[in-house]
């Protein structure tokens, strides 16, 4: 059936595929979103020349949450499953780097156990190992949906946490572990000095690209599976989950698939963080994290990638800046002084940002930009009446028995 | 357009059989011992007063829901039992009464949900973009075009759904389902809340549909004069239970359908 429905539109389709390309360059070029994006990309690379070190960690920072953000983006946004455990995951993939990457030590009393692998592959199979952590609780994530999902993800975290407290040989107990530099064909993303157009490079400055190309990678894969056929499906789950089920989607499968995916996600942002941060401590991935996460995807916009990179700068950045200029904000003093410090402030901010967001603003930051340019020409068709019934609003098939 | 119809011609020799089936809901019997036969090509309509239980029917031949007991059979395979997303694969197709449609996703789009189950392009295929996913995608996005044009809605194809009238929404849902290349299609209140001209529109669509691509249609309709023009055999249902089959014309004159609608004479 399906082979000969297929092939049967076949013959008349195939328009030439070489002039509506041509066409697509010249209107891409036309568009003033097309340099928009070229200079800030053209600003993104030339950033490590011009700012210190505090600042590029604050953008690495950024960089690693919106990698993860945007996993999280594709389970919680695009197919409606709520995760908890999204901290969970990022533990795995920085400390499974630090695990595989690391030499067996002795450090803080702890001995510590470590594969020595190169730390390329160990990246590799940090990320690799997230997902099979994800696949783990595939079963569970399959069968849940929504929030309760999102109750039975809480497990993670407190499993997570008692196992980077307590297993101490892997994960350095409560001191936690030195990460060791990423190093790549055979340049090291460390601190050995290398100036490059009389700027001196450390590991920041290095490692700054890597991060930008791991998320250009991430973003534009994840944009290609929202846009595309699996996208649809998951879309179709969050919105109708009965309707996307009669339409041939193996809904439990794709819950499960949806859920290793954005587990990778997370393990990619773990490494990166971990490769940041040259240390991982246990305290770090908590429920705090979990929570940030979603403020994240909320803020930025649910189920779009754009709206994952805005929301993880958003938050990370946010922290940051007030720690920054904490002595020149009113209210807010340096950290440990007493009063309000720049984390909680932050926090406050951000927290009343999510209620913003979702009060006046439901599609998140995302939308603010978006709306300018797509707004749907309403052409309405004068011979037909409004139905009374609110379209607007299909009601979700909850009960699909409910008429009978 | 007619290449189809014969693709689809040619599989379509598959009567749906419902044998028996009741469905009980922890002492509710929604459906006692319902039998009747969807001839290939034809169209069905099930019709009968509210709670008669026409949609828990429909919930059972897509899956939905679970019959207690009983058989529903599409050719030779049994359906009963499978999971939703199986049975849609076997090649039956539904509409939803309330509207299933995500309001912001374009017409295009939710008319390509309807072609998931004729894609494979996976996770690693589309986030890579492998030539392979484009091409399929570009194919599959072309016979939408058809099947839009079909159903009178190609110039909507780039608009959300939900910004369309109701009428043109509940096509969207149809077309979503032609989409499918169904063998069988299960039509729940199709015309509803329409207007007048929608409603002849899509009694047109439906007609030329089961005549020019040969798929069955199951419909649940309440509009009786769509019903006795479209359908060509009907089965009724009063509280779970068939009280009379056959053509429109027989269904008409049954004392036991004008009781189950007017109420017994006193």
């Amino acid at each position: 059936m399906s082979d000969t429905a297929e092939a049967a539109p076949a013959a008349p389709a195939g328009p030439a595929p070489g002039p509506t390309r041509a066409q697509g360059v010249t209107e891409r070029l036309r568009r003033p979103r097309t340099y928009a994006v070229l200079a800030g990309s053209l600003l993104l690379l030339a950033l490590p020349f011009y700012l210190d070190r505090f600042w590029l960690q604050a953008g690495l920072f950024a960089m690693a949450a919106a990698i993860g953000a945007i996993g999280l983006n594709m389970l919680t946004g695009a197919t409606g499953q709520l995760s908890m455990g999204h901290a969970f995951f990022l533990a795995v993939g920085a400390y499974g780097y630090c695990v595989l990457a690391g030499e067996s030590s002795t450090e803080n009393g702890h001995t510590l156990t470590g594969l020595g692998l190169p730390t390329w592959l160990a990246a590799v199979l940090a990320v690799l190992l997230a997902g099979a952590a994800g696949g783990l609780f595939s079963p569970i994530a399959g069968r849940l949906r929504g929030a309760y999902l999102g109750i039975a993800t809480l497990a993670l975290i407190f499993i997570g946490q008692h196992v980077l407290f307590n297993a101490g040989s892997l994960t350095g107990g409560y001191n936690g572990r030195a990460v060791p530099p990423l190093s790549l064909f055979g340049f090291t993303f460390d601190d050995t000095e290398l100036v490059v157009a009389a700027v001196p490079f450390g590991s920041s400055e290095k490692l700054w690209y890597a991060g930008l190309a791991a998320l250009l990678l991430s973003a534009l894969f994840a944009r290609g599976v929202l846009r595309g056929r699996p996208g649809r499906a998951m879309n179709a789950i969050r919105d109708h989950r009965i309707a996307a089920g009669v339409m041939g989607v193996p809904v439990a499968r794709y819950r499960a698939g949806v859920f290793v995916l954005s587990s990778m996600y997370a393990g990619l942002a773990g490494v990166l963080l971990a490769l940041v941060f040259q240390r991982t401590v246990p305290e770090y991935f908590g429920m705090i994290l979990s929570l940030e996460y979603l403020a994240m995807i909320v803020i930025g916009g649910l189920g779009s990638v754009a709206g994952a990179v805005i929301g993880a700068a958003f938050v990370s950045l946010l922290p940051q800046v007030f720690t920054h200029y904490s002595d020149s904000l009113p209210l807010v003093s340096a950290p440990g002084t007493g009063g309000l410090a720049p984390g909680e402030a932050s926090r406050y901010l951000y927290g009343a940002a999510v209620v913003a967001v979702v009060l006046f603003l439901p599609g998140g930051l995302a939308r603010l930009g978006l709306a300018r340019t797509k707004k749907p020409k309403a052409p309405k068709k004068p011979g037909l009446p409004k139905q009374p019934a609110a379209p607007m609003q299909p009601a979700a098939p909850k009960n699909p028995g409910e008429k009978s | 357009m007619t290449t189809t119809a014969t693709a689809s011609a040619h599989s379509t020799t598959a009567a749906l059989a419902v044998q028996d089936v009741t469905v009980r809901f922890s002492g509710l019997t929604a459906l006692d011992g319902v039998s009747f036969t969807v001839e290939p090509g034809s169209v069905h309509a099930v019709i009968g007063p509210n709670g008669a239980g026409k949609s828990t029917c429909f919930n059972v031949l897509s899956g939905v829901y679970r019959a207690t007991s009983g058989h529903v059979r599409l050719g030779d395979t049994e359906l009963t039992g499978l999971p939703p997303h199986v049975i849609a694969d076997l090649g039956v197709a539904r509409t939803f009464q309330n509207l299933a449609l995500p309001p912001h996703a374009t017409v295009a789009d939710s008319l390509l949900l309807g072609r998931h189950r004729l894609t494979r392009s996976g996770f690693v295929a589309t986030g890579l973009r492998l030539p392979s996913a484009a091409r399929e995608e570009r194919r599959h996005r072309d016979r939408v075009r058809e099947i839009a044009a079909f159903i009178g809605l190609d110039k909507e194809l780039e608009r959300p759904a939900g910004s369309l009238p109701y009428g043109q929404q509940k096509l969207v849902e149809l077309g979503r389902a032609l989409c499918m290349e169904p063998k069988v299609l299960l039509l729940d209140e199709p015309i509803a809340g329409m207007t007048a001209d929608e409603r002849r529109r899509t009694a047109a669509v439906v007609a030329d549909v089961r005549d020019s691509l040969g798929i069955s249609i199951v419909l649940v309709e309440h509009d009786m004069g769509v019903v006795m023009r479209l359908a060509d055999a009907v089965t009724v249902l009063d509280f779970g239970r068939r009280i009379a089959g056959g053509t429109p014309a027989e269904v008409q004159n049954d004392p036991a359908v004008v009781q189950a609608y007017l109420g017994a004479p006193q």
